[in-house]
């Protein structure tokens, strides 16, 4: 699968995800502080409203009788009596002289020093007591009580641990809520990419049948975004397929109209040689005939074998070898060649029908034609690729002959003339697979041809 | 031998008909598979050389056509594509060797004499009967080690009866080994000729390998090797 490379970066779904991820992390991060500020001032609106309640509570307590303040022993509001302080009144007169405070305010000792100033408005704010412990404060200035006038400031505070704890509290469960939204979000995102990369997977899938040879062309059923891309794909596919069969018949045709005229002229080469006189004459025009006819036929076959772009090709090594041998037995019929296959009936090679035809058609003739009676034809796969190997019992190849046997239109015998192109040709389908070709001796006695072709 | 040739290049044709019958085969040469076919309904051939480009019906289609009518002799396929596709599919359908050309002479007379020689059962170049030699790429019969100076006509005569021993051979087969058309067809030539190949055989070894079975034609009786 090409979208499964190991650099996950390189990775569609990983890249989307990743934006995705930090996009919506960032956007976390921003709701946070807006969050909290939300909800501190809820909670200190909350506070005050009760500080408030509270200061009510005192005044509706509070009577004045002769100028002086009273309270009662008992509040209604039992809180003003607990200990340790969570809820403190205290009555100041416009002076700014205590004149009450609550039971629960025994060991506060705020410095605080409300101003009366008459305009009966409230203040709320926050101050430090002596030890350092830290109270919301509202105040606010009352100028009748009961029916008669009176100059009080009502006092109300509570401690600001309390908010605090509240506060912490609702932090920390903001935060576990939104980490859990962070992972719900993200695990959507995933299955989301996912379900919109799969389009992509199965174009993937089919381009896989397709270069395997497994279905001719691309489907119409993807994404409306993507058909433009499959389309073009398949014209493509198309034309290299029309081009491919175009280029072979005009190969084909293009042989039979050269090597025609070429066999008439080597016949009339060989009239002409009855004649002792012509023979110098004869041995050149038999020469460029033959030369000719080699490189017609090898820049033919090297056209016809080239390797397609787009196709990746798997060929069964059975049966196409078992055609190949029969044919060959057949023209060898009376040498008896006995051939031992050493190879898995499903093997299969990364080389076209044709090249792969033509590659062991050539190795093998040779073998048949050089052997004394034994052929071993084995192929595997190894960690380097596809080896192929065809040994034989013949004189094998002197070892200073090795490398120009691989060179183009190179030939060792001059037995069969017009037909030397063989082991070039071989070399030239190796070379345009990637593949390598060694040339050995074969523990039969001769020749070892060892072909490996990488795999896709 | 008679030998039939299928090749549209008339220079080749003209080419393959004169050479072949320079070395001493009898050659039917048509330029399609239509008339192939027509000559093969007429004529009984020891071996067709056929081109696989042919214009209309194509050689291969040829070589199997001949092969359901039950054609045995052998068939060798000339070929300019010379890939291994259509080597392998030209011997699937039934030829039994191929020739890429352009080619020399001389290897076509060589895969030929092979051929000719594997279908009638002899591998080596040489058949051997009693004191009787014959060797087939020389074209030159030895009895008791020398040569015998036969005719052209008397060779083929000889070949082809020592080809088909121990089977009665008709005039008929013998004509058309010796002239390529329905011209000249006289048995008495026929005649003439066994009788002139006899005494030479007789000659020295007094060898009479050749009887004549009445009204069928001539049996070699000697078993060939």
């Amino acid at each position: 699968m090409p979208l499964q490379n190991k650099n996950k970066a390189s990775s569609l779904r990983m890249r989307l995800m990743f934006g995705a991820a930090f996009t919506v992390s960032l956007f976390m991060l921003a709701l946070f502080p807006a969050l909290q500020q939300v909800f501190t001032s809820a909670l200190e609106q909350s506070i005050e409203q009760r500080l408030a309640a509270d200061a009510s509570a005192l005044i509706s307590a509070a009577s004045v009788s002769k100028g002086q303040l009273r309270m009662p022993e008992k509040l209604p509001d039992e809180e003003f009596d607990i200990l340790p302080a969570r809820q403190l009144g205290f009555i100041y007169d416009n002076k700014g002289s205590l004149l009450w405070r609550s039971r629960s305010s025994k060991n506060v000792n705020i410095n605080y020093q409300p101003k009366y100033d008459g305009t009966q408005n409230h203040e709320f704010l926050r101050a430090q007591d002596s030890e350092g412990r830290e109270f919301f404060i509202y105040d606010v200035e009352v100028d009748l009580l009961r029916g008669q006038s009176a100059y009080f400031s009502i006092v109300t505070m509570q401690p600001v641990s309390d908010y605090q704890a509240m506060y912490g509290n609702l932090r920390q469960q903001l935060y576990v809520w939104l980490c859990f939204a962070l992972l719900l979000l993200l695990g959507f995102l995933w299955l989301g990419l996912g379900w919109g990369i799969r389009s992509l997977r199965s174009l993937s899938a089919e381009l896989d049948d397709v270069e395997m040879g497994r279905r001719a062309s691309l489907s119409d059923e993807h994404p409306r975004e993507l058909l433009r891309l499959t389309r073009s794909l398949n014209r493509l596919l198309e034309s290299e397929r029309q081009q491919s069969e175009r280029y072979r018949h005009s190969l084909d045709d293009l042989a039979h109209s050269l090597k025609t005229p070429l066999a008439v002229l080597q016949g009339v080469g060989e009239v002409l040689s009855t004649q002792p006189s012509n023979a110098e004459q004869v041995r050149t025009l038999e020469g460029q005939v033959n030369r000719m006819s080699q490189q017609i036929s090898y820049q033919l076959q090297r056209a016809r074998l080239r390797k397609s772009g787009l196709l990746r090709y798997q060929v069964k090594l059975k049966p196409l070898l078992d055609s190949l041998l029969e044919a060959l037995d057949k023209v060898y019929r009376d040498k008896r060649v006995q051939v031992t296959p050493v190879f898995s009936a499903e093997l299969r090679v990364p080389v076209e029908q044709g090249a792969l035809l033509e590659l062991l058609g050539n190795i093998l003739e040779n073998a048949y034609r050089l052997c004394i009676n034994e052929i071993r034809i084995s192929a595997q796969l190894t960690a380097n690729g596809c080896e192929l190997m065809v040994e034989d019992d013949g004189p094998g190849v002197p070892k200073h002959q090795r490398e120009r046997i691989l060179k183009r239109g190179e030939r060792l015998d001059t037995q069969y003339p017009g037909q030397g192109i063989g082991t070039a040709v071989v070399k030239d389908i190796i070379d345009s697979y990637g593949g390598q070709l060694f040339v050995e001796d074969s523990v039969l006695g001769g020749a070892q041809f060892r072909i490996i072709f990488p795999l896709n | 031998m008679k030998l039939l040739v299928v090749e549209d290049e008339a220079l080749l044709r003209h080419h393959l008909n004169t050479r072949l019958g320079e070395h001493g085969h009898v050659v039917d040469a048509v330029a399609d598979a239509e008339e192939a076919l027509g000559r093969i309904g007429e004529y009984t051939h020891d071996l067709a050389i056929v081109d696989l480009g042919l214009p209309g019906m194509s050689g291969l289609d040829l070589i199997r056509e001949l092969r359901h009518q039950g054609k045995q002799f052998p068939i060798l396929i000339l070929t300019a594509r010379g890939n291994w596709q259509n080597k392998v599919e030209g011997l699937a359908a039934g030829a039994d060797d191929y020739l890429v050309k352009p080619f020399q002479f001389e290897e076509l007379e060589a895969r030929l004499n092979a051929l000719l020689r594997r279908s009638s059962g002899f591998v080596q170049s040489t058949i051997g009967a009693g004191p009787l030699l014959l060797d087939l790429n020389r074209k030159q019969a030895t009895l008791l080690d020398n040569p015998l100076a036969l005719t052209a006509y008397e060779y083929r005569i000889l070949e082809y009866l020592m080809r088909h021993h121990q089977q009665v051979v008709s005039k008929e087969r013998l004509i058309e080994q010796l002239y390529p058309d329905d011209e000249e067809r006289d048995p008495n030539v026929i005649e003439v000729l066994v009788g002139r190949l006899r005494r030479k055989l007789e000659g020295e070894a007094c060898f009479k390998p050749i009887e004549t079975v009445r009204g069928q034609g001539y049996l070699f009786t000697e078993r060939c090797r």
